[in-house]
């Protein structure tokens, strides 16, 4: 031990070079000196939105029924009919409604005790036998609707096979309630109230305790609203593979609901209920799947006393959704754009070794890790900045170029940039770009080969979309979830509703994660590349 | 070749074994065929074991045992990119054309030497992946009324199919190396490359597009239409047949390799 303290030799000088802005600072002279990276960066963004707008050109709608479901060239006896919702989207606004008229302020109630909803009979699709469940979104509950229009106004509180009781309005919106199926032994009471243009729902068990599901404001309702039950039954869609494609059958269902302890407050006195569907004559042949032969299934109302049963053939009051997806479609082509950001990502390091130059640089930092976050943030956020203008100059003009190309905009929307979802389109095009050079960067640091580098990485993010339309679905989906792949996600053109059942197809441009969590997956392959390429940097010779 | 000649610029026999020598010796070239094989393979093993068939019968089961080549073909690009950017690279190429003057002949004896490694690399991995197939598909149900032939090279289709698919790889390779020889640079090169083939599959595997668009470019793609060669039902429906289909990969490739020659003998090294 000594007595005396030993001050250690310091340099006079103050350590300059070595502070991570500086790193920083050397690493983007690094990039923007070389003019031929310059221009490559420019040129991939430019590239990019050039294949954008001329694949929107190509995508005409004409060819496509579904580009526009309401054209009465589309409109065939078994389609369903397509309305326009309060919020100018296309919606399905079809179902069995008994209703009466409600004047002003006033509230409706009524226990659901049973639902049952199946497969209508000699509808199963050929070769299958095997009678199909309920189906999930089968709908029996209360409405308070501006009118029988179909597309007009509404909030409703219903029961669910599948997901329990839930309140709905204005087709889009969808709040849970009390979960579980309906059964006599486990009825379901269900209220609406109105006061002015707010509409609130509640659910109950025992009619005795009420819970508050939500509320709902339904901008310009009419004085004179109406009230009462409703019944909706929606296609059961069933996916069947083939050696070439993937085809969903859209199956037709029934729905059968038992209602009692019906009460209407504010209603007309001595008014009675009437009975009709929304959107659709009464009567109306339906084709039957087995014989091919068109018969009529009226939707029906049983009165004894106090109960209602009430039978819905076919129908639903939600979102119009389609399959289709050519906004999502169109934008695949910034592919050509994240390969040239690929090789650049791999080139900004792999040059380096190359030329020697790696030697220079860990000599002046020796700490590799820094150097190596350092030119990650250098390489992701020039990518960020080129994909961010890129795609904020494509997004818009392949989304004029597909509409006037036939795409109706009450399906596929346009989004405004300041818009939740055409931020996603657009931020997120631009992080899966910068992801996507980091993840490079990473491979040129493992591999210190710009071909090799390259190739990797292209093989890792692009060619997963190409298997999961080759490979059988449930595979090709699972592709999705767990390669770099999965941020395609954040470039999904049209909008999800959860409460409108639907088959993921890759092929149409679905992916089965949320976007931003598909994002988060692109995400954490770069990290773990990232952290492989900085622990094989410390490790070996430069 | 005359004997005279063979003092000054040597013959395509000594520059294939030039080529040759250097294409074995480098490390980089058994690392690239053995990934080349794994993915095959190993790719096409994964794709036969996740189909099961009460589910989806109807799957082309030799076109999907063979899905390896789809990534496999990346590792062959890179392999084609790096015989050509390499010498670029490393200052080597200046040495070759001292050595072989006739720039052509030097260009064929790289593309004879690729062709006949990635045809051997090739055979072993299709091998393989119908193998993998033979063996797994019995297991998921693909027997009986359904698929009564187990998968065998004896059948004349997929015979067609898996070798086709290692003449595909070749092609790869030759269209590779003409767009190396062409674009010197590896980077440019594999980015270049990869962007050719991927792109079509990428955007016409979708829906939404134009049908007729959807058609032609699968026609004209050279994937698309190179991967035409390992259908053996529904040919019908194909875009296009799947010897016409490798015929357009091939002009691809002849195309390559064609501005590639001609660039190499009017630049300086």
């Amino acid at each position: 031990m000594s007595t005396g303290t030993i001050t250690p030799y310091r340099s006079g000088q103050r350590p300059g070079r070595d502070d991570f802005a500086h790193l920083l600072r050397s690493e983007w002279t690094k990039f923007r000196t070389v003019r031929g990276w310059v221009i490559a960066m420019i040129a991939a963004a430019a590239l990019a939105v050039l294949a954008v707008v001329a694949l929107a050109a190509a995508a005409s709608g004409g060819q496509n029924p579904a580009a526009d479901p309401a054209a009465p060239a589309n409109i065939g006896p078994d389609s369903p009919t397509v309305a326009i919702g309060p919020g100018g989207e296309a919606v399905t606004d079809d179902f069995y409604f008994v209703h009466q008229s409600l004047d002003g302020n006033g509230s409706i109630t009524a226990r659901v005790t049973s639902l049952a909803s199946s497969m209508r009979p000699g509808e199963a699709p050929p070769g299958e036998t095997t009678p199909r469940g309920p189906q999930p979104w089968a709908k029996a509950g209360i409405i308070i609707k501006a009118s029988t229009t179909p597309g007009s106004a509404y909030a409703a509180v219903m029961a669910t096979p599948g997901h329990g009781v839930r309140m709905q309005w204005n087709y889009t919106g969808d709040t849970a309630g009390l979960p579980g199926a309906v059964s006599a032994a486990s009825p379901r009471w269900l209220r609406l109230t109105r006061s002015g243009d707010t509409i609130t729902g509640y659910d109950s068990a025992d009619g005795s305790h009420w819970t508050q599901i939500g509320t709902a404001t339904l901008a310009g309702l009419p004085q004179t609203v109406q009230a009462g039950l409703l019944v909706a039954a929606p296609y059961n869609l069933v996916a069947t593979e083939n050696f070439a494609s993937n085809t969903v059958t859209l199956l037709p269902t029934q729905a059968t609901a038992v209602f009692d302890r019906v009460g209407l407050s504010g209603g007309h006195p001595g008014a009675t209920w009437s009975a009709g569907n929304v959107g659709r004559a009464i009567g109306q042949k339906v084709k039957v799947f087995s014989t091919g032969k068109k018969m009529t299934l009226a939707d029906s109302l049983v009165r004894s006393g106090g109960t209602f049963r009430v039978t819905g053939y076919g129908g639903d009051i939600a979102p119009y959704v389609t399959a289709e997806d050519p906004l999502g479609t169109v934008l695949k082509a910034t592919a050509l754009g994240l390969i040239a950001v690929i090789a650049l990502g791999a080139l900004f390091i792999t040059a380096e070794y190359r030329r020697g130059l790696i030697r220079t640089t860990f000599a002046a930092s020796p700490r590799r890790g820094r150097v190596l976050a350092a030119k990650a943030i250098v390489i992701g956020v020039v990518t960020f900045v080129a994909g961010l203008v890129g795609a904020a100059v494509a997004v818009p003009i392949a989304e004029r170029k597909l509409h006037s190309g036939g795409w109706v905009s009450s399906v596929y929307p346009i989004w405004s940039l300041t818009s939740a979802h055409g931020v996603q389109i657009v931020v997120g095009t631009a992080g899966l770009l910068a992801v996507a050079a980091i993840l490079a960067l990473s491979a040129g640091a493992v591999l210190r080969r710009s071909a090799g580098a390259i190739a990797a990485v292209v093989v890792l993010v692009i060619v997963p979309l190409i298997l999961a339309v080759i490979l059988p679905q449930g595979p090709g989906l699972w592709v999705l979830r767990l390669t770099p792949a999965a941020g395609f996600g954040v470039q999904r053109g049209i909008p999800q509703y959860s409460q409108v059942m639907h088959v993921c197809e890759p092929h149409n441009g679905c992916f089965p994660l949320a976007p931003w969590t598909g994002f988060a997956v692109s995400c954490a392959w770069a990290a773990a590349a990232l952290g492989l390429a900085v622990y094989l940097l410390r490790r070996r010779d430069a | 070749m005359s004997g005279g000649l063979r003092a000054q610029a040597g013959t395509l026999r000594e520059a294939v074994h030039a080529e040759w020598t250097k294409l074995r010796t480098v490390p980089s070239t058994g690392w690239l065929l053995l990934t080349m094989i794994m993915l095959v393979a190993g790719v096409g093993a994964l794709a036969t074991e996740v189909v099961k068939c009460p589910a989806t019968c109807s799957q082309d089961t030799t076109k999907l045992s063979l899905t390896g080549i789809q990534l496999g073909q990346a590792a062959v690009a890179v392999l084609a990119v790096l015989a050509m950017s390499s010498e670029y690279s490393s200052g080597m190429i200046r040495i070759t054309l001292t050595a072989m003057p006739r720039r052509l002949t030097a260009l064929a004896a790289k593309a004879i030497v690729l062709a006949g490694a990635v045809l051997a690399a090739g055979a072993v991995a299709t091998a393989g992946s119908v193998l993998a197939g033979r063996y797994i598909l019995p297991g998921n149900g693909f027997t009986g009324a359904y698929h009564s032939e187990t998968l065998s090279l004896a059948a004349g289709s997929t015979l067609r199919a898996a070798g086709g698919s290692v003449l595909y790889l070749a092609l790869i390779a030759l269209f590779s190396l003409g767009l190396a020889t062409a674009l010197r640079d590896s980077g440019a090169a594999i980015a270049v490359m990869l962007g050719l083939l991927y792109i079509v599959p990428l955007l016409t595997d979708l829906g939404s597009l134009d049908p007729r668009w959807q058609h032609r470019l699968q026609e004209w793609g050279p994937m698309t239409a190179g991967l035409a060669i390992q259908a053996t039902r529904g040919l019908k429906t194909l875009p296009i047949g799947p010897w016409p289909g490798l015929g357009v990969l091939a002009l691809w490739a002849a195309w390559a390799l064609l501005v590639g020659g001609l660039l190499l003998c009017l630049r300086d090294a």
